[in-house]
């Protein structure tokens, strides 16, 4: 759910990384804030586990720029991806205005994108929200033992759908799939 | 099920009578920080020495931590719970929902005993009730179509 602030002329918008476990969706977030000026960003707060494996979520708010007087803020935030954290993953879900599914290319990776995307529907449908704006980043395209494109693309079933290849680690279409979610959720509005 | 709006809108006038009465209340409760956030945790209003950036992390982990414990509930057979409680050594911090979509934050230091923390919290959170609920009932103030044109135009310039 957006926030427009007429007292302070912003729009804030909350955009989720979800995806299965390992598949760079904390990557993708640590890359965005590495990458962008330090007065446009805030805070980064991660919830980890002793291993780094992300516990709860992480949470960047970006501020883009002014449009028409308006100040367009960005709440970015990653779901934590292992099977045991189903609910906290909901429940970051909440109030969502757009979403980066971030699928790991990796074969032996296969059910778990299924088992995740069909999660995240779910989770949508329980919030009441089928229209979310959701783009697609098949990630890891640098690793051995990658599925095809078009393999994934089945899989998924996302024919006619945003689909970016990602490598997250070296910043591939990191920022690609931050502008394209935004383009989405701002023609929300 | 859980319908939601797409989006909540906030005006100069709501902001200004939330504004006027955490001043008083900060005063009142001798809270240190007064914090008002939306359920998908974005910040609304602050009062007190919290700065911006901390008040902006302190609302997504609050949402946060309201919607995990919702979860529970739901898993405990309770529709929600409407309040959790955290306590420090130094600080404590008393999260209660407003309405459906709004919440409270409200951060004491340990002099405070609970009981006067959860009437505070109770008393804020009544005073600030009514700008939400004639919010709801009123017309909504909407963005421009100049707005949304330039939304749409240039927002690939902000890359």
């Amino acid at each position: 759910m957006s926030l427009i602030d007429f007292s302070k002329s912003e729009i804030t918008f909350k955009v989720v990384y979800y995806g299965p476990a390992m598949s760079g969706k904390t990557t993708n977030l640590s890359w965005i804030f590495r990458t962008i000026p330090e007065k446009v960003k805030g805070q980064f707060t991660s919830i980890a586990t002793e291993t780094e494996r992300t516990l709860f979520f992480d949470f960047l708010p970006v501020e883009l720029g002014t449009i028409k007087g308006f100040k367009i803020r960005l709440s970015l935030y990653t779901v934590p991806g292992q099977e045991l954290y189903k609910l906290t993953r909901k429940s970051v879900l909440k109030s969502v205005d757009g979403i980066v599914f971030v699928a790991d290319s990796n074969r032996d990776r296969r059910e778990d994108n299924i088992k995740n995307l069909a999660d995240m529907f779910k989770n949508l449908e329980d919030y009441e929200l089928p229209d979310t704006p959701i783009i697609y980043q098949l990630n890891k395209r640098d690793t051995p033992a990658i599925m095809p494109v078009s393999e994934l693309v089945d899989d998924l079933q996302l024919k006619g759908k945003a689909v970016y290849l990602g490598m997250a680690s070296s910043g591939v279409s990191v920022m690609e799939c931050l502008k394209g979610i935004t383009r989405e959720v701002v023609s929300k509005i | 099920m859980e319908g939601q709006l797409s989006s909540l809108v906030i005006t100069k006038e709501d902001i200004e009578t939330i504004d006027e009465l955490f001043s008083q209340y900060l005063v009142d409760s001798q809270a240190k920080d007064i914090i008002l956030l939306n359920k998908s945790g974005e910040l609304l209003a602050k009062s007190g020495a919290v700065t911006r950036e901390s008040a902006v992390a302190v609302s997504a982990l609050a949402a946060g931590v309201f919607s995990a414990t919702n979860e529970l509930a739901k898993l405990l057979g309770e529709y929600e719970f409407t309040l959790t409680f955290h306590q420090g050594k130094e600080t404590n911090i008393h999260i209660s929902l407003v309405d459906p979509l709004i919440l409270l934050a409200v951060i004491f230091d340990n002099k405070a005993p609970i009981g006067a923390i959860r009437f505070w919290a109770k008393k804020i959170s009544g005073s600030i009730k009514p700008v939400f609920e004639k919010m709801a009932a009123g017309p909504r103030q909407e963005p421009s179509q100049d707005l949304k044109k330039g939304l749409q135009d240039e927002i690939d310039n902000l890359f």
